[in-house]
């Protein structure tokens, strides 16, 4: 990687779809969401970018993001305490002219003056509800060769019945395309097609000037949504190519999509498919190696670092500084950062939240297809 | 701005006794525990002790060691002033010189030592495992109103003239020192950490210099001197773990004491006290449904297919179906293949271990000896390794080495 630097700036959302998954965003946000045993869900698009050269990333927060700011700190683990860009979190700015933002055109409109004075000519944006190792550079070079005003990133994938059924409010719109060879002839918002389709990643890259001229328009009319009201309406003077992402991804939905998308990486195949591009760099715990006491079992199971398992673990996914006492039973579940399962429990199909302890002897079950969710620094 | 306690670390040992394992490495980069190296003790002791400069003196295949300790991050060791410095031996205008023993290299260094203008000086040793507040050492060192200390362990009698012994009396005041002795008068072994007065040192260091017939060592020429000139010297008592990792086997052992810290004193889960280590950055562990897993201690990226027992795996070890790995230490990167035997060992990083391939065995009346394999070492399948081999050249299929 020589001086691979992209000539393109990045934009991250970081609460976007936060109102579908209400459980997990009680006191925190969509990036800050714990994913894959010990990673958040903005390690995943945050490492795409860096992988691919981008190094002056801003993440523009929306509420509840004391947690991510914990997690990010200076950026250093994803090598972006930079002189020059690196990782700027921008809190929303109280004042009378811009209120907490609600769509990316109120966000940006917030950052104009900072986008005015970049030097990259591209930016990419991204939310962070989608687990991908992403390639940046590819995306931006096939942007570059179409010679588009905006290209967006979109994968074919059967559109979940959970976002159908959704009383999904405004805020959580979701984007189907219609294509004409690669270009977007229509975008359906919230449409209820079913079956395979072709669905927007949000992923968007745009030169830094047309953006900051559309924003500008967009902002002054009152307008709110990139994709409702600057991109949908103007297909046919905006010349908006589409991408294709064929890798694996991983897309939070709602609590059970979480659950079933942590379990899908027990299968190594799915472990090495978002693995395998560019590294996924995270926060640092500095946690011992996991340790497997006399007459602990497991079977199939991911664990990150710092776990201790005396009981019997199958199916499930164990983030840092898991505890599992002599005789505990784990089956089926996903168990975040410190959750503590005393000596002689038993779980099966449950998520537990960050800090969680079920106390000894206790019996907590869900089912396959709804498992329970016990929530931050609960004790059972 | 001076400080008031600064750390120099010796860091140039060369591990000829660990063999294959150093044969690219030097000692304090040795890989232990898991995720650590052996140097992340006394840099986290130091973190942990409230000490924000440390020098490293290195000379032996400073390469990966230089690499690792890096800008000094991952102990919280890179400061505007102060921080981690790596300090090889360099070229002068008079001439470029090795270090030529552990006082020496100090010498050499007074410079960097001066740029702090520390009160005091505390020496530490790159090739033990041990976790120590070496603040409290330094309160013990003020309030005695010492010109030395040096940290001791109360050993066993019978083991005692193994060691350099500290004769001490009933104020802790050292009164002789007796370097591995026939007839011990004391059980207090020095643990090659020492404490000096910045200044009392600074003297010492450059009278040593000027003895021609000096072999410019702490043990032989610095203490007997501060001895016969009746400087103010005490032993400071520490009871915690502490292990010199010098040999294969002492190497294996502290590394199956960490399985057992309940009993060791070894314990690397003390959030008190953390161990730090530069991160492999690997997604979790996985443990497949065909694993089992038993009293082991297993980090991040390793695929787990086989059985493991009472074992310690470093970072992204591969074990593959069928096969069998007790009471070993397999460091990171490693991967051992299908219905492979592994046992009682130590395999350093990068080896390959073919399928049906044997390496090691438990040990019995006659032989306890540690199977040793070296870094980047290719073991063919079907090859035997005996109990007491150290490999350092790749062993092709079916072959044998005892």
């Amino acid at each position: 990687m020589v001086n691979s630097n992209a000539n393109a700036l990045g934009i991250i959302f970081p609460n976007s779809y936060d109102s579908m998954v209400p459980e997990l965003v009680g006191d925190r946000l969509m990036a800050s969401i714990p994913f894959a045993g010990r990673y958040r869900m903005v390690d995943f698009i945050l490492s795409s970018m860096v992988n691919s050269g981008i190094d002056n990333i801003s993440l523009i927060v929306r509420k509840n993001y004391h947690s991510l700011m914990d997690h990010l700190g200076s950026g250093r683990e994803w090598d972006l305490t930079r002189k020059n860009g690196g990782l700027n979190i921008v809190p929303p700015f109280a004042e009378k002219t811009v209120k907490v933002y609600n769509g990316r055109v109120e966000a940006l409109a917030s950052i104009l003056q900072f986008l005015k004075s970049q030097k990259e000519k591209y930016v990419v944006m991204a939310d962070t509800n989608l687990a991908v190792n992403f390639d940046f550079k590819a995306f931006i070079d096939a942007h570059i060769a179409s010679g588009a005003d905006v290209t967006m990133a979109y994968t074919e994938e059967m559109v979940p019945e959970s976002m159908l059924e959704s009383q999904a409010s405004i805020n959580s719109m979701y984007y189907n395309l219609d294509l004409d060879g690669t270009r977007v002839k229509e975008i359906h918002i919230n449409s209820r097609a079913i079956g395979l389709q072709k669905m927007s990643m949000n992923i968007y890259i745009i030169s830094r000037e047309m953006l900051i001229n559309q924003v500008r328009e967009a902002y002054i009319r009152g307008y709110v949504y990139m994709e409702r009201d600057i991109l949908a309406p103007n297909l046919d003077s905006l010349n908006v190519q589409a991408y294709k992402y064929d890798g694996y991804l991983a897309r939070i939905r709602d609590i059970r999509s979480y659950f079933e998308e942590n379990m899908k990486l027990l299968d190594e195949k799915n472990l090495d498919a978002l693995f395998s591009g560019g590294p996924i760099y995270t926060k640092i715990r500095d946690d011992n190696p996991t340790r497997y006491i006399n007459g602990s079992k497991a079977k199939n199971i991911m664990a990150a670092d710092g776990c201790v398992i005396g009981g019997e673990v199958e199916n499930s996914v164990l983030f840092r500084g898991v505890k599992i006492g002599k005789g505990a039973k784990v089956k089926n579940c996903v168990l975040m950062q410190d959750t503590v399962i005393e000596a002689g429990a038993s779980v099966e199909n449950i998520i537990t939240d960050k800090n969680v302890t079920i106390t000894f002897g206790k019996e907590v079950k869900g089912t396959d297809t709804f498992p329970v969710y016990i929530a931050k620094n609960q004790t059972v | 701005m001076a400080k008031e306690m600064i750390a120099m670390l010796l860091a140039g040992g060369q591990g000829s006794r660990l063999y294959a394992l150093t044969q690219k490495l030097a000692k304090p980069a040795v890989p232990f525990g898991g995720k650590y190296r052996i140097i992340d003790f006394p840099l986290s002791n130091c973190v942990n002790s409230g000490i924000d400069t440390v020098g490293i003196l290195t000379q032996y295949q400073p390469l990966v060691l230089n690499e690792y300790i890096g800008n000094g991050q991952p102990w919280d060791l890179d400061r505007l002033h102060g921080g981690v410095h790596v300090l090889p031996p360099y070229q002068q205008a008079s001439g470029s010189d090795w270090y030529k023993g552990t006082a020496n290299a100090i010498y050499q260094n007074i410079p960097f030592i001066e740029r702090y203008d520390p009160q005091y000086v505390i020496i530490l040793s790159g090739d033990q495992i041990c976790k120590q507040d070496y603040s409290d050492f330094l309160r013990f060192h003020k309030e005695k109103g010492a010109e030395f200390s040096v940290a001791v362990m109360e050993v066993p009698w019978d083991e005692a003239s193994r060691f350099g012994l500290m004769v001490a009396d009933e104020n802790d005041k050292i009164t002789e020192f007796q370097e591995k002795p026939k007839n011990p008068k004391s059980n207090l072994a020095s643990m090659g950490i020492y404490i000096f007065n910045w200044d009392i040192l600074k003297k010492y260091l450059e009278e040593d210099e000027a003895d021609p017939n000096s072999e410019n060592d702490f043990g032989n020429n610095i203490i007997p001197n501060l001895l016969k000139d009746g400087r103010q010297m005490y032993a400071y008592h520490f009871s915690g773990y502490w292990k010199d990792v010098g040999t294969i086997s002492s190497l294996w052992e502290a590394n199956m004491e960490v399985l057992d810290p309940e009993n060791s004193g070894i314990n690397l889960f003390d959030e008190n006290w953390k161990i730090y280590s530069r991160n492999s950055g690997m997604t979790g562990h996985r443990i497949s449904s065909d694993a089992t897993v038993e009293n082991s201690m297993i980090t991040d990226g390793c695929r787990i297919s086989g059985e493991i027992k009472h074992s310690i795996l470093f970072a992204g070890v591969i074990v593959e179906k069928g096969a069998v790995i007790e009471d070993a230490v397999v460091m990171g990167g490693t991967v051992i293949k299908a219905g492979a035997v592994v046992k009682h060992c130590i395999i350093a990083e990068n080896v390959t271990i073919g399928a049906g391939a044997v390496v090691g065995a438990m040990p019995t009346e006659d032989q306890k000896g540690v199977a040793t394999v070296g870094s980047g070492v290719s073991i063919g399948a079907g090859a035997v390794i005996g109990p007491n081999a150290m490999v350092s050249k790749d062993v092709k299929g079916g072959e044998e080495q005892w």
